[in-house]
């Protein structure tokens, strides 16, 4: 056996991350092109169709997207196991989540039933079959991450389980008993059970590895994911039982602090990095851990003073800084590693492996695949963007104008993505 | 405490992380003199970490398992393709090239990490597993070199 072919089996095809990542951008620039077609009237109902079809163009379509392919990608290095048969698992799973995040926000939006339908069908088999597979390679490994990853992966299922009970709602006309408060616990299980508990895993090792900072606190580690999901537990038990009662909001308190507390650790342990040079990860990451704070200090606010949280603005104010802030601006940072890496990765594996090569030539390193200069870009568009987002929730004509930022956000996002995958393409034709 | 292999080796890892660090920023800022010091040190930190590793650890748990197709091998080439990179690194380092080594860092940065990872989570526990209070006597073979 050639060692080039064992490195290859260790890591999986190209392709089978690649295709979440650069789907991913694509539903961004569809929930801009959204925003800019409801334009104003996007305050007028909470629960307005269209901006349940908005939140899943991102939470869908672009922040699990990125999760699945990440995760995939990720399973070699912190459980040495690779899914079977990489590429075919990953595109039907990646085809099922894509049809089906179209259908669900295309049901959304026209009002079609049967849209809705097939997207119950579609998104279920997605993630059902992703959180088995996934689930199966990480039974026989231990380690804080590989608790992370299976309580998200738990959160995941909780989320989608809801969801899909809620989708029937409206895909049949059923009413559901508690609708509203099923609305809120499957909104809180899929933003920090799933979203929010995969992160905190993936930071523990990505933080100290990007910047080289010191490691995130032992005993931090082992029992903040835990606590979170517990806590999450305990909330959704006490919102079911008691609604709003007084006892259900200082509950989530617990669950905003324990968030803080990895926020707050995470700018420190960045403070106390090695590696000084500029980096456009490091702003994402950075921003984004603000982000988090920022979010977390309305929601607790929000509480305490019910009369803010009353406010029109007050729960989309926390979408933008949670989503917006938070996860998408941490997901982006991590592509701007992950991407240029991989491409590097197989091109380098493919210049190893005796059998396919004909020259040797020098692999571009990561700064050449994706470089800094338009990485940089695209975080300020995006940072404008984020911006707008929030004065938007005053001056609502701006929506306009937040729509096409965000877009021109994206499409630098998809151009920066793509250019380094015709470049793989390029020097793998002229290494072979 | 008893002495680890997972324990010793990681802190190596820690300690070449710092020397990486401490070149990159020098170079960042152009001070060639003391990077070329610091490229150096960083060098022949990993090229001992390597030997000790290769020579000594994973042949001692290929020798006890008799995987020789397993996880080290995949470590051993691993450290091929970093080998590379300092080589590269070098050159760049002569040639006053920040850009370039810059580019180099990043990437070797990154499959340094993603090597001491699985090192650190997989291989080195498992190669405790295997040899237990053993570990001790490996660890005084490879500190007499």
């Amino acid at each position: 056996m050639n060692t080039a072919n064992l490195a290859l089996q260790q890591t999986p095809p190209l392709s089978v991350p690649i295709r979440f990542f650069i789907t991913a951008p694509l539903f961004g620039i569809l929930a801009s092109l959204l925003l800019i077609y409801i334009g104003p009237d996007i305050f007028s109902s909470r629960w307005g169709l269209n901006i349940l079809a908005l939140t899943h163009l991102f939470t869908l379509g672009f922040v699990s997207m990125i999760m699945f392919g990440a995760i995939l990608q990720l399973l070699p290095v912190v459980a040495g196991t690779i899914i079977p048969k990489p590429v075919l698992t990953s595109s039907i799973i990646h085809i099922l989540l894509t049809v089906g995040s179209l259908s669900l926000t295309s049901g959304f939006i026209f009002g079609q039933d049967f849209l809705l339908r097939i997207a119950i069908v579609l998104l279920g088999l997605s993630f059902f079959s992703f959180v088995a597979i996934v689930g199966y390679c990480l039974i026989q490994v231990k380690g804080n991450i590989i608790i992370g990853m299976r309580l998200a992966l738990l959160a995941l299922l909780i989320t989608a389980g809801l969801g899909i009970g809620l989708v029937v709602r409206f895909a049949y006309g059923i009413t559901l008993p508690l609708a509203m408060i099923l609305a809120n616990i499957h909104l809180t299980w899929g933003l920090v059970g799933w979203v929010g508990l995969l992160i905190i895993a993936i930071a523990y090792q990505v933080v100290p590895m990007f910047q080289i900072t010191p490691q995130y606190n032992t005993k931090l580690m082992r029992w903040l994911i835990p606590i979170l999901f517990l806590v999450l537990l305990l909330w959704t038990l006490a919102y079911l039982w008691l609604e709003n009662n007084k006892l259900v909001g200082w509950i989530s308190i617990l669950i905003g602090l324990g968030l803080a507390v990895f926020g707050a650790k995470t700018l420190h342990l960045q403070i106390k990095r090695l590696r000084k040079i500029p980096d456009v990860t490091l702003n994402f990451w950075r921003v984004g851990a603000v982000g988090l704070l920022l979010s977390i200090i309305l929601w607790i606010t929000g509480i305490i003073w019910t009369e803010l949280a009353n406010q029109p603005f007050y729960p989309l104010l926390l979408f933008i800084l949670f989503v917006g802030g938070f996860v998408l601006m941490v997901i982006q940072g991590m592509l701007y590693k992950i991407v240029p890496f991989l491409v590097w990765l197989h091109l380098q594996n493919q210049q190893l492996n005796p059998l396919r090569t004909v020259n040797m030539i020098r692999i571009p390193h990561m700064k050449q695949i994706i470089s800094p200069k338009s990485a940089q870009r695209q975080f300020w568009v995006y940072l404008i963007a984020l911006f707008c987002s929030i004065l938007t929730l005053q001056f609502p004509n701006l929506i306009y104008l937040t729509g096409i930022i965000l877009l021109v956000a994206f499409i630098l996002l998809e151009y920066n993505l793509l250019k380094a995958l015709k470049l793989y393409r390029s020097v793998l034709i002229s290494i072979q | 405490m008893e002495e680890t292999i997972t324990y010793t080796f990681s802190k190596e890892h820690t300690h070449c992380d710092e020397i990486f660090a401490k070149a990159e920023n020098s170079v960042a800022k152009k001070q060639w003199t003391v990077a070329d010091t610091e490229f150096n040190d960083f060098h022949t930190a990993m090229e001992k970490h390597f030997t000790a590793e290769e020579e000594i650890l994973f042949s001692a748990f290929e020798e006890r398992t008799g995987q020789t197709m397993g996880p080290t091998q995949m470590m051993r080439m691993e450290h091929q393709q970093m080998r590379q990179i300092f080589a590269q690194m070098q050159t760049s380092l002569a040639e006053r090239d920040d850009e370039q080594y810059l580019g180099l860092s990043e990437t070797l940065l990154m499959l340094m990490q993603q090597h001491n990872m699985k090192e650190e989570q997989m291989l080195y526990p498992m190669i405790d597993q295997v040899f237990g209070a053993e570990a001790t006597s490996i660890l005084e073979r490879i500190r007499a070199i």
